[in-house]
């Protein structure tokens, strides 16, 4: 496979040295191209996108809009299978139908208009055998974790797009996956919500460490929660850099911010020098 | 429109009813007609006070209600469980969809004279054409609900870990609900049509031959009062059933 990006094979090689049964490896996606076919034509989506995302980090992928992001979404998470290429989770190729390991937020909240806020939440534990009363707390638990206590009893045709986005987020996040999906989770919520949720997030991240793959089209938001940026070119989207983050790039203030939110927006095709007038 | 009835509403209903009144009347004395062609709402009315104290109306009745409510539950039931697997089958939508397509359009009232010959008189006939009339209405409502079932909510459903069968029923059914009350509601309307045609057919009993006999013998006032109980128990159907779905859609 000579045409993997270098950080695809740094992760995935070493992990493989180290462990040897897969579980180290985390999520990698190898040669994926994928084209939707429908009646009126065939629309070409992602060519030959490889990357992996280490056990425990987190991978923020940004690209032009219709690019593909969500489609890589729902290959990860064996909603569909690619056109080419595999998907790997924890060394297994990723097969449709259901994985255990499993939490998604999706761009559409999806959330079940028949069930109150608390029930959307919780139903997800008990498909997956928990007590009902325990569903209920720790549903309730991640309401609050998402500011929206005292909702729990709302049907979701009584909230705003951005609360209903939360529950979604609450839906997957009570699952406590191992493999965490995220698209354009804060996309509808105001900027100070925003910083809130994205502080809790972080924070409930450290708890699990589970492994993420984050869509969002705000860069600042990569560089914060990221361990990498993955930036995807035009559809058919390829795979046009993928950038490290530190620690110390997360400073807002400091230079390897300024750096390295420059050099995403560059693989973006952003011109970002508005200093002439 | 769960809200209390209000003064207005209620007012307005009555001048509809006034007016009807009104206009019957007005045609008997614009015409000059006779009793036996069109008697007067005084002596309808007068007619359906005696038929309520009558034991063979209440039997008619019970009888028509039977035929109705067993061949709507039949009807129902089966027109439920097709509709989910065409809904969920694709392969089965395109082997059975053209022959449901086909049926769909032989009316029940066309099944009647066939009825007839194969169950003579007897309630079957009438249960078979009802549960007919009304498993259409729903194979096509259920099935057309499931396919247009948002598919968030499938995907939602396979990350939740629900299996195809879960899915299927606690998803797809379910979200499908409003379509298939609604259809229910309509079946309901149909089912109940159903059984008054057949009865004026070929039946021993029921609201159907009751009106037949009484046009038999020119008993014009029996004729309206009858089709009047025949709208009242449709309407009083059909309220029913929109009633009881939308208590259990309430969100
Ligand atoms: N089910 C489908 N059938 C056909 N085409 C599809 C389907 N889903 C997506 N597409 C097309 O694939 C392309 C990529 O879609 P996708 O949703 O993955 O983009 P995206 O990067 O998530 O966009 P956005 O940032 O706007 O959410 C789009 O051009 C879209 O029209
Ligand atoms: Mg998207």
């Amino acid at each position: 496979m000579p045409e993997l990006t270098a950080a695809y094979r740094q992760t995935a090689g070493s992990s493989r040295a180290a462990m040897g049964d897969g579980s180290a490896e985390g999520l990698v996606f190898e040669r994926i191209s994928h084209t939707y076919v429908a009646a009126n034509g065939s629309t070409p989506v992602l060519d030959d996108v490889s990357f992996s995302v280490g056990p425990g980090q987190v991978a923020c992928v940004v690209g032009p809009s219709g690019c593909g992001k969500s489609t890589l979404l729902s290959l990860a998470a064996g909603l569909m299978r690619p056109t080419s290429g595999v998907t790997r989770w924890r060394g297994k190729p990723v097969e449709p139908g259901t994985n255990p390991d499993l939490g998604m937020a999706f761009q559409q909240p999806g959330l079940f208009p028949w069930m109150t806020v608390r029930q959307n939440v919780a139903v997800g534990l008990t498909t997956r055998g928990a007590a009902r009363s325990d569903a209920r707390r720790q549903a309730d638990e991640m309401l609050a974790t998402v500011g929206l206590t005292g909702f729990g009893d709302a049907y979701p045709n009584q909230l705003s797009g951005g609360m209903a986005q939360r529950v979604g987020i609450a839906r997957a996040l009570a699952l406590r996956p191992k493999l965490l999906l995220m698209d354009e989770p804060f996309a509808s919520v105001d900027a100070f919500t925003r910083l809130k949720l994205q502080a809790e997030f972080k924070a409930l991240l450290k708890l699990d460490r589970p492994t993420v793959l984050f869509v969002t089209h705000d860069v600042s938001e990569a560089i914060l929660l990221g361990d990498i940026i993955v930036v995807m070119s035009a559809r058919p989207a390829k795979v046009e850099k993928i950038i490290p983050i530190e620690r110390g790039d997360r400073d807002r203030a400091g230079p390897g911010y300024a750096r390295k939110m420059t050099e995403a927006l560059r693989a973006l095709g952003v011109e970002t020098d508005l200093s002439h007038d | 429109m769960t809200g209390r009835l209000s003064v207005s509403h209620v007012a307005l209903a009555l001048l509809g009813v006034a007016i009807v009144i009104a206009v019957w009347q007005g045609t008997i004395a614009w015409y000059g007609l006779a009793r036996i062609v069109l008697p007067t709402p005084f002596e309808v009315a007068s007619t359906l006070a005696h038929l309520f104290a009558s034991r063979s109306f209440w039997h008619d009745v019970l009888v028509s209600l039977r035929e109705f409510l067993l061949g709507y539950a039949i009807g129902g039931v089966l027109g439920v469980l097709v509709g989910t697997i065409l809904g969920e089958r694709p392969t089965a939508r395109m082997t059975v969809g053209p022959v449901i397509e086909a049926l769909r359009f032989i009316v029940p009232f066309a099944w009647i004279p066939l009825t007839v010959l194969w169950f003579g008189t007897s309630l079957t006939g009438k249960v078979v054409l009802v549960a007919y009339a009304v498993f259409f209405v729903m194979v096509v409502t259920t099935a057309r609900s499931i396919v247009t079932v948002d598919p968030t909510l499938t995907r939602v459903g396979t990350m939740l870990g629900m299996g195809p069968a879960g899915i299927a029923l606690k998803v797809h059914l379910r979200a499908a609900a409003p379509g298939i009350a609604s259809g229910a509601k309509a079946a309901a309307a149909l089912g109940w049509i159903a059984v008054v045609a057949a009865e004026y057919i070929g039946a021993s009993a029921g609201l159907g031959v009751m009106i037949t006999n009484a046009s038999m013998s020119l008993a014009t006032a029996t004729v309206i009062a009858g089709m009047i109980v025949i709208g009242i128990i449709g309407a009083t159907v059909s309220w029913l059933v929109g009633r009881t779905t939308a208590a259990w859609l309430n969100y």
